[in-house]
């Protein structure tokens, strides 16, 4: 029987190649992000290996756990440990050198007048040149002795265009500073396209640790010294306030965070390998259905000569498996290209990830197993239907539909859940979860989507014949021809159009999802925002000397700043604003729930509502916040409902600055109030001017403030609209793969037509129509249900700023247009194979 | 036999043939299917075409009806030439001069008993004449059916309803390869009654193939095949005369002849 199945999908290879593409475009996808995520380990463990080569560390202690989310990176939740400290540690018996990590924020300017800018969002750093530091080279030139001298990291200087011996500036600690390059640094491992700028120690020491705290100091070992005892000694002289860890440890926790990072990556990039699979999965049981149609016959035959049901069964897995085997075979060799490709896009960007794309057994295993897992699961349906046909039945010349009692029962769960999942949404919409609100909407919407994708077969014939009206109504006789063709079969043209359905109900829901965010965005902006202009940094952090330079303008009355830091808030880590009480009086317009803003200039703190209602604060109850200069517990004075500030707690500025130092600060937003009578024309001129020189400074009216928001979430919607191509891409395999598979089955039908006179190009057409409907079926369907939940988001999401619901009714419009084009693309191919058929050999084909 | 016309193209004949060779296969596998064949088909005439199986029958009404291209040779059709024309050509000859039925299998499984006889005006783009359309339908009897579809005919029914939508365009000439082939004879009765009373009352032309004498028997001239050649024809037929030729041509000269053919198409590779 093997055999017989081998030989089979030898001689139909062409039936199964839709099959085996659709899980290699899967499987390509699991293949590529584990390959993805492990060679950005690899890359972030090379950075942490020779970014930490010390043999001991000595940092402060920490302040909060991990676990209060809102700080994924090292830094905020641990006291800083005094500079002076080095001198003390150097004297330690064994030490060969110490280097206190004096790093902060800086901006190089390029030899073409712009800030240079990391690839990717990575990070722009400054660094005191150490010369004790063994893990840095000069490579060119010399290190940096005086406040007027740089040395960049090979990359770095690359990518700014500059030379060693060039003039430039860079903006340290909010000023813009004149400097020469005087040195080419080289480090040791790949730096994933961060920007690496050298100060000389000690004008980096008064620009990033002037109060004399560092985060960190590394300790290297002598040759000879026990690491073990080194550690001991240095922990007895660091003192109390004081941890210290030997590097090895270190680096293995920071490798452990950096893994967990990248594990959500992996896990946001699975979850569309995952839809990719299951839209793939459509493709092969429709396959694996229409074959065993259309070999129904063979198989009788192989009954009727004394083969089993369970060894047809058998035979048509067997197929399955090798589908399932090629097929993910490929999509691992289509992993490691796609990996291999965006590791060149990345690269020109200047991200270097690192050399050989990892392929370990476990990403092989997995994706084969994957493959083959799918497709069994797929083939199974139309394999046991195969075998339990009885072989007089399947001899029979009129193909016998099988869809009586299970298409019923599948029919009616379809309906229930949809219902069910229906209600659950709308409940959780409405409030009346509580706390189960957000699992009842997501619980809802997966309920629903499964409904729906059981209840299509029930929806097509009506669906689609009205659909198929004004096809049939205005090209007699081809829209009917075609209508016939889709309804004919509903289960199939179901799961065809299921298929595209899931992927257009999740491309629906975010653009509604995305709208409304922009538009919530806006109303905030316009409801809050009373500023006359405001400041941001493409850093996301304005330099103070911007500040300063357009508070010093004539028609500027009040610059007032927004400045975040990491604080530990009663235990756990948050975003805490630094403002000052004028913010609420001239800049927002923001109603105040309980209390009154007159308690930041007393010194309390002020909450949003959904911050209060999360933690259960009251206006008067006692916070306790800790960060790393200091820790202070404050009263809370207010409750307002904002959304212009999107933070879990507001102190006065005075507060925020004795709590963490200025290089952990930064400046989100500054908003400028002109003064009375000021020219709105001239005063933009002005401030344009004067933060000209800051370069990544930009002014904004209101408006344009609400678009730069706006723009951040089509950003988003981009990287979501590429994911969801992915399943759309498979789904348009799936209707080339049913159509050409139901013109083979209807080949004398073809004939026939052809015989009575049908064209070439009206054949053709019908074949179009066809693709069209069951596309745009499946686009609506799919749409519909997005929308449809995803309209509930903005009742269940209203405390997190999502106030207002908009449809993007042209943007709709324009996936259904999308869908008609994506139904002519995937006809083009079947469309060609029926029109080239010979009218005699179709009509005598059997 | 009927003299052939010195100028095929006159308006007595509405489709002939002239040296008509079509050969299948290539070297060893070769199977001249037609061997030559001149012949008139008369214009209101129901002639029927009858042969040994293997003889050739089908590939003449598929090469006369521009569904097969001939190999060698000249054919006209109400006056075009079918050689001559393309593919193009072609589909609008079948669109609209030319109604062929099938042995089997010649309605679409999706559309009405109504919508399969309009078919070809559908495609064509052309007005249902209702008159001409009812006439047809009372013809074939078929009034009641009309919005059955074809698996809630009976193959007799079905049989009529294709007879019907080869007639509802008016074509010059109804090519037919055995319609009957699969009826019972009360329902193969009423199919050949109505193909005889297209050609009387509606003034139809009409070629069918069959191995029935009595079918052949309501034709109004007979024409034999035997290895892709005319050798006989019987005009104004009966059933016993019908029998007589074939008896004669199934002789055992002939009987040696006919089985190379058929062995021939066994060994078609199954598809
Ligand atoms: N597509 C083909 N390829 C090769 N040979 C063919 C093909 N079609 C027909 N033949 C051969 O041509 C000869 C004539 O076939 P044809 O179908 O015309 O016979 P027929 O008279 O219609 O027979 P029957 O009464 O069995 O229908 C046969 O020998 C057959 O094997
Ligand atoms: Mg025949």
């Amino acid at each position: 029987m093997t055999r017989v199945a081998l030989r089979s999908i030898r001689s139909h290879l062409g039936r199964f190649v839709m099959s085996i593409v659709a899980v290699l475009l899967g499987v390509a996808f699991v293949s590529g992000t584990f390959a993805l995520r492990t060679m950005m380990a690899g890359t972030f463990d090379d950075i942490v290996a020779t970014s930490a080569q010390a043999d001991v560390y000595v940092r402060g202690t920490e302040i909060a756990s991990q676990t209060g989310g809102g700080s994924m990176g090292v830094g905020g939740n641990r006291t800083l440990v005094p500079l002076a400290l080095a001198d003390e540690l150097a004297q330690v018996d064994g030490v060969s050198a110490v280097t206190p990590d004096v790093t902060g924020p800086i901006i190089l300017v390029g030899s073409d007048g712009t800030a240079v800018l990391a690839a990717g969002g990575a990070p722009s750093f400054g660094l005191g040149y150490d010369p004790q530091d063994p893990t840095t080279t000069i490579a060119a030139g010399r290190a940096p002795t005086s406040p007027g001298e740089i040395a960049l990291e090979t990359s770095t200087l690359e990518a700014s265009g500059l030379a060693i011996g060039d003039p430039t500036q860079v903006l340290l600690g909010g000023a813009l500073t004149d400097v020469t390059v005087v040195g080419e640094v080289h480090f040791d491992a790949a730096i994933a396209g961060a920007i690496f700028v050298m100060l000389d120690l000690q004008t980096a020491t008064q620009a990033w640790a002037a109060d004399g705290l560092v985060p960190d100091i590394g300790v290297f070992a002598a040759d000879g010294t026990d690491t073990d005892r080194l550690l001991a000694d240095v922990q007895a002289v660091a003192g109390g306030d004081t941890e210290a860890i030997s590097g090895a440890d270190l680096r293995a926790e920071t490798t452990a965070q950096i893994r967990e990072m990248l594990g959500f990556v992996g896990t946001f990039l699975l979850v569309f390998a995952g839809i990719a699979l299951f839209v793939g999965a459509f493709i092969i049981a429709n396959t694996f259905q229409m074959t065993v149609r259309q070999r129904q016959r063979e198989f009788a035959m192989l009954r009727a000569v004394g083969a089993s049901p369970s060894q047809v069964f058998g035979s048509i897995l067997v197929q399955a498996l090798v589908v399932g085997v090629v097929g993910a075979a490929g999509g691992i060799a289509a992993g490691v290209g796609l990996v291999a490709v965006l590791r060149m896009v990345l690269g020109s960007f200047g991200m270097e990830l690192s050399g050989a794309i990892p392929l370990d057994g476990f990403t092989v295993g997995v994706s084969i197993a994957i493959g083959a897992l799918v497709s069994l699961v797929a083939a199974a349906i139309p394999a046991r239907h195969a075998a339990l046909t009885p072989p007089v039945e399947a001899m029979r010349e009129e193909d016998v539909r099988h869809e009586g009692g299970a298409a019923r029962w599948s029919g009616a769960l379809g309906a229930v859940l949809t219902v069910g999942g229906a209600a659950a949404v709308v409940l959780a919409a409405t409030d009346r979860l509580g706390d189960g609100n957000e699992l009842g909407l997501a619980a809802g919407a997966i309920a629903a989507l499964i409904g729906v994708l059981l209840l299509a077969p029930a929806l097509v014939p009506g669906g689609l014949g009205a659909l198929a009206w004004p096809a049939a109504a205005t090209m007699r006789p081809l829209g009917g021809l075609a209508r016939g063709n889709v309804t004919r079969n509903p289960r199939r043209t179901a799961s065809t159009a299921g298929a595209l359905m899931i992927g257009m109900a999740l491309v629906g829901a975010a653009a509604v999802i995305a709208s409304s965010t922009q538009a919530s965005v806006r109303s905030v902006v316009e409801t809050e925002s009373t500023s006359d202009y405001l400041l941001r940094s493409a850093t996301y952090d304005v330099p103070s000397g911007a500040v300063d330079a357009v508070a010093a303008l004539d028609d500027v009355d009040q610059v007032l700043t927004v400045e975040v830091a990491m604080l530990a808030v009663d235990g756990s880590v948050h975003d805490v604003v630094g403002v000052d009480r004028a913010l609420f009086e001239r800049a927002l317009d923001v109603p105040v729930v309980s209390g009154d803003l007159a308690a930041l200039d007393r010194g309390e703190a002020v909450a949003r509502v959904s911050a209060a209602e999360e933690n259960d604060w009251q206006v008067g109850d006692r916070i306790a916040l800790e960060g790393s200069t200091g820790s202070q517990t404050v009263t809370l004075g207010a409750i307002v409902d904002t959304q212009a500030i999107d933070t879990t707690l507001m102190v006065p500025q005075g507060v925020l600055d004795e709590l963490s130092s200025p290089a952990e600060q930064t400046i989100n937003t500054a908003f400028v109030m002109l003064t009375d009578g000021a020219d709105a024309a001239t005063a933009r001129d002005d401030l344009t001017a004067a933060v000209q020189p800051f370069l990544i400074v930009s002014v904004m009216d209101n408006d344009e403030f609400a678009d730069a928001l706006s723009a951040q979430v089509d950003q988003v919607l981009v990287i979501l609209y590429a994911l969801l191509g992915l399943s759309v891409v498979i789904a348009v395999l799936g209707i080339v793969n049913t159509l050409a598979l139901s013109i083979a089955e209807r080949t004398r039908e073809i004939g026939l037509l052809r015989a009575v006179g049908l064209g070439r190009l009206q054949l053709a057409s019908v074949v179009t129509i066809e693709s069209v409907l069951t596309s745009v079926f499946g686009t609506l369907l799919g749409v519909g249900l997005g929308v449809g939940l995803a309209s509930a988001l903005p009742s269940v999401y209203a405390d997190s700023g999502f106030t207002d619901l908009v449809i993007p009714w042209a943007q709709l419009g324009t996936f259904v247009g999308l869908a008609v084009v994506v139904g002519v693309l995937a006809a083009i191919w079947p469309a060609v194979r029926a029109a080239r058929m010979d009218v005699l050999d179709a009509v005598s084909y059997e | 036999m009927r003299a052939l016309a010195a100028d095929p193209s006159t308006d007595a004949q509405i489709a002939s043939a002239r040296g008509l060779v079509k050969i299948y296969g290539t070297g060893a596998a070769q199977v001249r299917a037609l061997d030559g064949i001149d012949v008139d088909i008369a214009r209101g005439e129901l002639t029927a075409v009858m042969g040994p199986s293997g003889s050739g029958k089908s590939t003449l009404m598929h090469c006369m009806a521009g569904l097969d291209t001939a190999t060698a040779g000249r054919i006209l059709v109400d006056g075009e030439d079918i050689g001559a024309a393309n593919e193009r050509r072609l589909t609008k000859l079948r669109r609209n001069r030319i109604g062929f039925v099938f042995q089997a299998f010649n309605l679409i499984p999706t559309l009405t008993a109504a919508e399969n006889i309009t078919l070809p005006l559908d495609i064509a783009r052309r007005p249902v004449d209702q008159d001409w359309f009812d006439a047809v339908v009372d013809a074939v009897g078929l009034r009641d059916r009309l919005a059955h579809r074809p698996a809630e005919l009976s193959g007799g029914q079905q049989q009529r309803v294709a007879c019907a939508r080869a007639l509802v365009s008016r074509p010059a000439v109804v090519f037919a390869d055995e319609p009957t082939g699969n009826l019972d004879s009360r329902s193969a009765a009423e199919v050949l009654s109505f193909l005889r009373r297209s050609v009387d009352e509606l003034g139809q032309s009409v070629v069918m193939v069959t191995h029935d004498p009595t079918a052949a028997s309501y034709a109004h001239r007979v024409l034999f095949l035997a290895d892709g050649r005319l050798v006989a024809e019987v005009e104004h037929p009966t059933p016993d005369t019908v029998l007589d030729v074939l008896r004669d041509l199934s002789g055992p000269a002939r009987g040696a002849h006919t089985s190379a053919p058929t062995a021939a198409r066994t060994a078609e590779p199954v598809r």
